[in-house]
C-alpha cells in the first residue's frame, strides 16, 4: 500500500478569465505551490473547467505524474462534479478530487497581496487533505421498486400518479377516510376559476384506474426502520396493523388552515366571526344568486363583508399572542391574500348588492395571473383598507341596532384616519399551518424547521431531498404553497423517487464511518454517539482466533455526520472522505503558512 | 506571505455556511483575509482536542459556522453545543479567553451575520493577539 508521502498530488489553478486573476497572481501561486511537499505537477489554465483545462487533469492522470487532483477555481457547488467526471474519464477513482475555492471566498473578497497568500494557503490545505484522500467505492444496495407516499393530498396523489406512471408500485397511505385533502374544501381555484372537485374528481379518476397504485385511507404510519431501497414501515388502520416494505418514501403530509383562538378578532365571542375556509364552503354550498341579490350567510342576508388578512400569519413576537406552546406563525402563509380576492370578486360578481371591504398588512397576489385578482377586486369595487401589524382592526359588537358587528381600523389608505366599518360579516384569512407529523418526524430524524415545517436538505442545490436517503418531501407540508406549486414539488419529488428506484439498484456517496478493525476496542462511544439509529452497532467478530466486539457501521443507513468519530479515543472510526485527520493536516497547513 | 498571527479557523456547514461564504464573494463583499474556511458535512465531526490544538498551533480564533437549529442532521446540532461547552471548560483549564471560539449559525444567505461575525473575531484576536495556552 502506497504511503500518503508517496502520493502526487496535481494542482490546477484557474484563472477564470480574470475573474481570479485580477485579484490573485496565479503564476507566484503556481511557483509556490510547485515547491509544497507531495505536489508532483502544477498548472494553470484560463478557463479549468473547459474541455483543454481538463484534459490537462486527464493527461496527467493518464501519464501517471499524478494520483491526486486539487483543482484551485470557482466555489465547488459549481464544478466539483465537472472534475470529478474528468478524473473518472481518465479511468481514476472520482473521489481523489479536493477543491480550492480560490473566487468566491478569495479574489471576489480579497485583493493584492493578501489574496495572493491566501489563495496559496488554502490550496496547500487542499493538497495537504488530498495526500490523504483514498479512491472510495460507491456504496451499493439492492433497493425495492416500490414506495410509499405519506398522505394522500394533491401532492400525495400526484407523486403516486407519476411514480407509477413510470412502473413503481406505489401504497398511498392517507389518515383520513378518502383521498383529496384540503383540495376537498376549496370552491373555485385562484387564478383560473376551475372548480376544485373537478380536478380533484379527475385526478382520482387516474389514481383509482392504475392498478400498481395500492390505496389505505384511515391509516397512519407509526414506525419506519430501515435504509433507503429497504425501508419497512409499520402501519395502523382503524382495526387492523400491518407492514409495508418499500424503497422510498414521499412525506405528503401537507398542512391544515391556523384556527383562531377564541376572541382573536371577535372568533368564537361572535358568531358572525368566520375563517376563510367557512366562507368558501358557504361559497360553494350557496346558489350561484339570491334573488335578493345579497350574499346569504346562515340564512340571513349580507350587506357588510369586512374581510381581514394576515389571521395566524406573520406573526410579530411581542405584538401577536403566542398559542399555548409558545407558537408564532413569522411566516407568510402564502396563498391568503389569492384565496380572499377570489372569494371577494365571487361574492361581488355573483351578489352584486354586498359590499366588500378588504382590510390588509400587505397583498402579496404573488403567481402568474394572480394579480390580476387585485385588479378585478379593484375594478368589483372591493374597498380596501389598509393597516399596521401594531394597530390591527378590532372587531366589536355594534352599538347600532343596524348592523351586529363593527370593525375599528386605522386606515393607512386615508393617512391613518380612523375608520368604524359596520359589518354582517367578518371573514378571517386563515393562514397555513403545516400538520403535526413530529412523531414521524423525530422517528425518521426529518429535520423540522422553527415554524414547524419540514426542512429539505437545499432548495437550489437539493430541492424535494431530506438528508435521510430514499425520503423525499412534496406540497405543504414544507411550505405554505397552492395548488400549482404543491404538484411542482410533487413532479420533483416523483422524478427523484423514480431515478433511485429504477434501476433496482442504488449507489449511495461514500462519504460514510468507516471503522478501522485494527483500532477499534468495542467502547462503543461511538454507538452512542450515533444520531442514526441502527447506523451503527457493535457486533464480535472473530479476529486473530478470538471472538471480539467491534463496531460496525451500517453503511447505507451512515448520514455521515461524523459524531462518531469525535468520540472514539483510539480515532478507530472516521469519516470517508472528510476525514477528522484530514481536517488535522489542513490546519497544519493553514498554521505553516 | 501574510504575517502568522492571528488567524481565524472557520469551520462551514456544506449545507448553509459554506454556501453563505459563497454569497457574500458572489456580492463581493470584502472581509479580512486572515480567515481560512474549511467545509465540514457536520462540525460535530470534531472532537473537544481539535479545538485545543487548534489553538495550541497558534489559530487565535475559531468560529463554528454551523446550520443552527436547521441542521440537516437531526440531533447533531445539540450534540456540537454540548461539545463546545466542554471546549469552553478545557479553554478556562488553559487560561484561553473563551471569545476565541464562537458557535454561530450561519444561513446561505446570511451575508450580513457572516460579515459580522468576522469583523467581530477580527478585532477580537486583534485585541488578544496569538493564543498562549497556560
Amino acid at each position: 500500500m502506497m504511503k500518503e508521502n508517496d502520493k502526487k498530488v496535481g494542482v490546477y489553478i484557474c484563472y477564470c478569465g480574470g475573474n481570479i486573476s485580477d485579484h490573485v497572481d496565479v503564476e507566484a501561486v503556481r511557483n509556490r505551490v510547485e515547491k509544497m511537499p507531495g505536489v508532483a505537477v502544477a498548472k494553470t489554465n484560463m478557463f479549468m473547467c473547459s474541455d483543454p483545462g481538463q484534459e490537462l487533469i486527464i493527461d496527467d492522470l493518464k501519464s501517471g505524474k499524478i494520483d491526486r487532483v486539487v483543482v484551485a477555481s470557482c466555489a465547488p457547488s459549481l464544478h466539483e462534479t465537472t472534475f470529478r467526471g474528468a478524473i473518472e474519464r481518465a479511468g481514476a477513482n472520482p473521489f481523489i478530487y479536493e477543491h480550492a475555492n480560490i473566487r468566491e471566498q478569495v479574489s471576489w473578497v480579497h485583493h493584492g497581496d493578501p489574496a495572493t497568500d491566501k489563495a496559496t494557503v488554502l490550496i496547500s490545505a487542499a493538497a495537504a487533505k488530498a495526500r490523504k484522500l483514498k479512491p472510495l467505492e460507491p456504496i451499493r444496495v439492492d433497493a425495492k421498486k416500490h414506495a410509499v407516499v405519506i398522505g394522500g393530498g394533491i401532492a400525495g396523489i400526484k407523486s403516486a400518479l407519476e411514480i407509477a406512471r413510470n412502473g413503481i408500485e406505489v401504497a398511498i397511505i392517507e389518515k383520513t377516510g378518502s383521498l383529496g385533502g384540503n383540495l376537498n374544501n376549496l370552491g373555485r381555484l385562484a387564478p383560473s376559476g376551475e372548480n376544485a372537485s373537478d380536478i380533484l374528481q379527475e385526478i382520482l379518476g387516474k389514481v383509482k384506474a392504475a392498478p400498481s397504485i395500492t390505496i389505505h385511507t384511515g391509516c397512519e404510519v407509526t414506525d419506519v426502520q430501515g435504509y433507503v431501497g429497504n425501508f419497512t414501515l409499520d402501519v395502523k388502520g382503524r382495526t387492523d396493523s400491518f407492514k409495508i416494505d418499500t424503497g422510498a418514501i414521499v412525506m405528503a403530509t401537507g398542512s391544515v388552515s391556523y384556527q383562531p383562538f377564541e376572541g382573536e378578532f371577535g372568533f368564537g365571542t361572535y358568531p358572525q366571526v368566520i375563517t376563510l375556509p367557512t366562507l368558501i364552503e358557504a361559497l360553494k354550498q350557496s346558489k350561484y344568486q339570491t334573488e335578493t341579490g345579497w350574499f346569504e350567510f346562515g340564512g340571513k342576508p349580507v350587506r357588510n363583508i369586512a374581510m381581514i388578512h394576515c389571521v395566524g400569519s406573520r406573526q410579530i413576537p411581542g405584538i401577536h399572542e403566542p398559542r399555548e406552546n409558545g407558537q408564532l406563525n413569522e411566516y407568510c402563509s402564502r396563498t391568503c391574500c389569492s384565496a380572499v380576492l377570489n372569494a371577494a370578486n365571487q361574492i361581488k360578481e355573483r351578489f352584486a348588492k354586498t359590499r366588500v371591504v378588504d382590510m390588509y398588512r400587505d397583498i402579496r397576489t404573488y403567481g402568474r395571473g394572480q394579480e390580476a385578482l387585485y385588479d378585478r377586486a379593484s375594478a368589483n369595487k372591493v374597498v380596501f383598507m389598509r393597516y399596521e401589524a401594531d394597530a390591527m382592526p378590532t372587531v366589536e359588537k355594534s352599538s347600532t341596532p343596524d348592523f351586529p358587528l363593527t370593525v375599528k381600523i386605522k386606515d393607512g389608505l386615508t393617512f391613518n384616519e380612523e375608520m368604524d366599518v359596520p359589518a354582517d360579516l367578518v371573514v378571517l384569512a386563515t393562514g397555513i399551518e403545516p400538520s403535526d407529523v413530529s412523531g414521524l418526524a423525530s422517528a425518521m430524524k426529518l429535520p423540522v424547521g422553527t415554524d414547524r415545517f419540514l426542512l429539505e436538505v437545499h432548495p437550489k442545490l437539493r430541492p424535494v431531498e431530506f438528508p435521510v436517503a430514499g425520503v423525499f418531501l412534496a406540497g405543504t407540508c414544507q411550505a405554505p404553497m397552492d395548488a400549482g406549486e404543491a404538484c411542482n414539488a410533487a413532479g420533483a419529488a416523483a422524478a427523484k423517487t423514480c431515478a433511485l428506484l429504477s434501476k433496482g439498484v442504488i449507489e449511495l456517496d461514500p462519504f460514510v464511518a468507516e471503522v478501522n478493525p485494527d483500532k477499534c476496542q468495542g467502547h462503543g462511544n461511538c454507538v452512542d454517539a450515533c444520531i442514526k439509529e441502527g447506523a451503527l452497532k457493535l457486533v464480535d467478530v472473530q479476529r486473530g482466533g478470538k471472538t471480539v466486539t467491534q463496531a460496525q457501521v451500517t453503511a447505507a443507513m451512515c448520514l455521515g455526520c461524523g459524531a462518531c468519530a469525535a468520540v472514539c479515543p483510539e480515532k478507530a472510526i472516521d469519516l470517508n472522505g472528510w476525514a477528522l485527520e484530514q481536517y488535522e493536516d489542513m490546519v497544519d497547513a493553514i498554521v505553516a503558512a | 506571505m501574510s504575517s502568522k498571527a492571528n488567524k481565524i479557523l472557520i469551520l462551514a456547514t456544506e449545507t448553509c455556511a459554506y454556501p453563505g461564504a459563497d454569497s457574500v464573494g458572489q456580492a463581493h463583499s470584502s472581509y479580512p483575509a486572515n480567515t481560512y474556511i474549511l467545509r465540514v458535512k457536520a462540525p460535530v465531526l470534531f472532537p473537544e482536542s481539535f479545538y485545543i490544538d487548534c489553538f495550541k498551533k497558534g489559530i487565535s480564533g475559531i468560529i463554528v459556522m454551523s446550520c443552527g437549529e436547521e441542521c440537516p442532521y437531526e440531533g447533531a446540532y445539540k450534540a456540537l453545543a454540548d461539545r463546545l461547552n466542554s471546549v469552553y471548560q478545557k479553554m478556562k483549564a488553559l487560561n484561553l479567553d473563551l471569545k476565541r471560539l464562537r458557535l454561530t449559525a450561519i444561513c446561505t444567505v446570511c451575508n450580513r451575520a457572516f460579515l459580522n461575525e468576522i469583523n467581530q473575531m477580527n478585532e477580537l484576536v486583534n485585541k488578544l493577539g496569538p493564543p498562549q495556552p497556560a
